[in-house]
């Protein structure tokens, strides 16, 4: 049983911290410039690309940098130690898409694809949820007719982040409406420029609009563009999913502790009532206030077991080889975590978080552009985190894993 | 970084667990907690001669030369059936009397498994005991299992002490509430111990591994009541069901999984930051205390009502854990005081 890396590890965390500290980009675009963000994520990875950092799990026969378990490990615990700027809009083609190609493409689907999604050049979304099936995924209804040699989608896909920047998706349609409802899917590379398709934005609670409701009308689809076989892209998605539920949550888990840690520095800055009231005990900082203090140490405590949990499933990785289901333990404890850290933080900002401007826009002035992020918000990622136990399978799915798969009771 | 068991520490596992298996079913358990040192005597050899009380004492002064981490496995495994008895001040006293300038004689009798060894913690609040040169005076807070033929190890503020049985001490039992774990009263007047390690440093590392020990223990209790509760929720049926297929069950085993995956994480972590003396061991320790304790007093509530009415019975053993990590919780810390402690630390001067 170790907690210190090798020296070797040690020299790769010293490599990767120096080069993140000196080339992270600063000054991202505000949240609903979209198309900015686009040209934000796609030269940062373009930069990481030229350096030999793109990829960090990816294999290096594809371009990757083929890093080991308990390097990707540190690389992601950098990058967010660091702060470094995350490309979300190119978190699906890296985590989902690529992965997808590199477990089940044809060789001409992967040497198209993956060199573009490693180098920056293209943003993928993804295609599977649908208004009538979120949780029940398998039950869903866009279909595709097989025509000559095309695939004929009509159908409707929901909560699709970035649709409308994004050059290819991931889509699962019905190609089998007669099978049971897990065998006749298929799992579809489709260009979002094809003729036939109509995106509209959707705005969440925080106010933002990276999700997209994305209409097929008689979209023609290349039948090359199946990833394995027809029917089979119920087992294609899972290889994605497991993939959604490895390494790549990582340095989001470190960006808690860190959040946690400016939340205590909040606390101690911010008098007890809030700034903004204009009663209370202006003296008294919140932290001093013995239940904060005590749900603050309870916070720290979590964050800290979460690293250790994660080691521990990360260790568990290395020894087997495969993803091991208790990560959904792991997601369930940090989601929930998630959301007490920011319902926290709300209590302790107090009535100030009532002034705050969803509809972020850059205002003009005589210095220039001036640019408020909304990401930076208390508030922003307060509302933010309810997505939290919802996304990526909502919580009472991730307890149906666990009780069913890690737990083995009975469906 | 490695946190899973090594082959070495699978097989001490193994070793245990099918010694526990064998000699200490819960209706034995249940039977002997409560008997004093000479119920236990049996179950004490018989672990001595396996070598359990001496797994992290050095080869030469007869032990397996291991360390906290092997312990933990050990404490871990006791924990999950409720071993009843004095394992932590006895593993605990070897490791310590192994390990001064000078050893004790009893240390072969303690590794053998021929003489109990109880913890006195005389730096808690309950404890009225001042430690002068090897001499102690003063009455100690719950002593758990505590009996007249069990030596003490006096935990004092600066010095630790080794008494040995017959030196004195007057032990009086008092009722358990829980009835795994027997406690009793002990009153010293000027009576004489070993000294066996001096200064505050000595004296926090013998806590931090105290309290860690009791955490891994903690942990094998927090793993029982999932694994109790998952294998009643595929027996037991309603509605022509097992009742693990109801979601009500079924996520509430799932976060008891949960808990169970935090408490241990967090125990293995900071017992290998104890082994590895880091700079942010006591922080790791708390951590450790916090989360298995909040998880073990959960846990234990959810396991009864997981089992119903048959859960609120003295027969069922679902009543065990959850009085079990009330004994845990009050020892070395209470999860309140380490909470106060870490909150006063963020708030500076």
């Amino acid at each position: 049983m170790e907690i210190t890396f090798t020296p070797e590890e040690e020299r790769f965390r010293a490599r990767a911290r120096e080069w993140i500290e000196a080339n992270k980009p600063t000054d991202p675009p505000i949240e609903n410039d979209l198309k900015a963000r686009r040209d934000f994520d796609l030269a940062w990875q373009n930069k990481m690309y030229e350096a030999g950092w793109a990829g960090i799990s990816w294999p290096k026969e594809y371009g990757g940098r083929g890093a080991s378990l308990m390097e990707q490990l540190i690389w992601y615990e950098e990058f967010a130690s660091a702060g470094a700027h995350e490309p979300s809009t190119l978190f699906v083609g890296l985590n989902h898409g690529g992965p997808t190609l590199i477990a089940c493409g044809s060789e001409a689907q992967k040497s198209f694809h993956l060199p573009r999604i490693l180098r920056g050049e293209t943003v993928w979304c993804q295609g599977f949820s649908e208004p009538g099936a979120g949780s029940d995924l398998g039950g869903l209804s866009t279909r595709a007719v097989l025509d000559g040699d095309d695939l004929v989608v009509t159908g409707q896909k929901i909560w699709t982040s970035f649709a409308n920047i994004a050059e290819f998706q991931e889509l699962l349609v019905r190609t089998d409406p007669d099978a049971p409802k897990h065998k006749g899917i298929s799992w579809v590379i489709c260009p979002m420029d094809a003729k036939g398709i109509d995106i509209r934005p959707i705005r969440t609670m925080a106010g933002h609009q990276d999700f997209c409701e994305v209409f097929y009308d008689e979209v023609r689809i290349p039948r090359a563009n199946v990833v394995g076989q027809i029917n089979d892209g119920w087992r294609v998605a899972m290889s994605t999913l497991s993939f959604e539920r490895g390494t790549a949550f990582l340095s989001e888990q470190v960006r808690l502790t860190r959040m946690v840690g400016e939340l205590i520095e909040l606390a101690k800055q911010t008098p007890l009532g809030g700034a903004a009231a204009s009663a209370g005990d202006r003296t008294k900082r919140t932290i001093d206030d013995s239940d904060i203090g005590r749900r603050l140490a309870q916070m720290r405590a979590e964050v800290e077991a979460l690293r250790a949990m994660t080691y521990r499933s990360v260790s568990r990785t290395a020894r087997t080889g495969v993803p091991s289901s208790e990560a959904s333990l792991i997601r369930i404890f940090f989601s929930e975590l998630q959301q007490r850290v920011h319902a926290l933080a709300m209590e302790i900002l107090g009535p100030q978080i009532l002034e705050w401007d969803a509809d972020e826009q850059p205002i003009t002035t005589a210095l220039g552009t001036k640019r408020r992020r909304i990401r930076e918000t208390w508030v922003f990622r307060w509302l933010l985190s309810f997505a939290s136990t919802i996304a990526a399978g909502s919580k009472d799915i991730q307890r149906n894993i666990i009780g069913e798969r890690v737990l083995g009771l009975p469906r | 970084m490695d946190l899973m068991l090594s082959a070495d520490q699978e097989a001490i596992q193994a070793s245990v667990r099918s010694f526990l298996d064998d000699e200490l079913p819960m209706a034995r358990v249940r039977e002997i907690a409560q008997g004093g040192a000479k119920a236990l005597s049996p179950l004490w050899r018989a672990a001595g001669a396996l070598g359990f009380f001496g797994l992290a004492v050095p080869e030469a002064a007869g032990g397996a030369g291991y360390a906290i981490t092997e312990e933990m496995v050990l404490f871990e495994e006791l924990g999950r059936v409720l071993a009843p008895g004095p394992w932590l001040g006895s593993v605990l006293a070897a490791h310590a009397l192994a390990t001064a300038g000078n050893p004790h004689a009893d240390l072969a009798r303690i590794v053998a498994g021929e003489q109990q060894v109880a913890i006195v913690d005389a730096t808690s609040a309950a404890s009225s005991i001042v430690v002068r040169g090897n001499e102690v005076s003063g009455e100690s807070g719950y002593v758990a299992d505590g009996d007249a033929d069990t030596a003490f190890l006096v935990v004092a503020p600066s010095a630790i002490l080794y008494v040995a049985s017959g030196s004195g001490a007057q032990v009086e039992r008092r009722p358990s509430m829980d009835p795994t774990r027997a406690i009793a009263v002990v009153r010293f007047a000027g009576v004489r111990g070993a000294v066996i390690a001096e200064g505050s440093d000595a004296v926090a590392a013998l806590l931090r591994r105290a309290t860690l020990l009791s955490c891994a223990e903690a942990v094998g209790g927090i793993q029982r009541t999932v694994d109790m509760s998952v294998e009643y929720g595929k027996v037991r049926k309603q509605f022509d069901k097992p009742i693990g297929s109801f979601q009500a069950v079924k996520h509430r085993c799932a976060d008891m999984a949960v808990r169970a995956e935090v408490a241990r994480s967090a125990t293995t972590y900071a017992i290998v930051s104890v082994r590895d003396g880091t700079a942010d061991q006591d922080f790791q320790v708390s951590v450790a205390k916090i989360l298995a304790s909040g998880a073990y007093v959960q846990n234990a509530a959810d396991n009864v009502q997981n089992h119903g009415g048959m859960g609120f019975t003295w027969e069922c053993d679902a009543h065990l854990f959850v009085k079990r990590a009330r004994s845990f919780e009050a020892a070395f810390g209470s999860r309140l005081a380490r909470l106060d402690q870490l909150a006063e630390s963020f708030r500076g001067a």
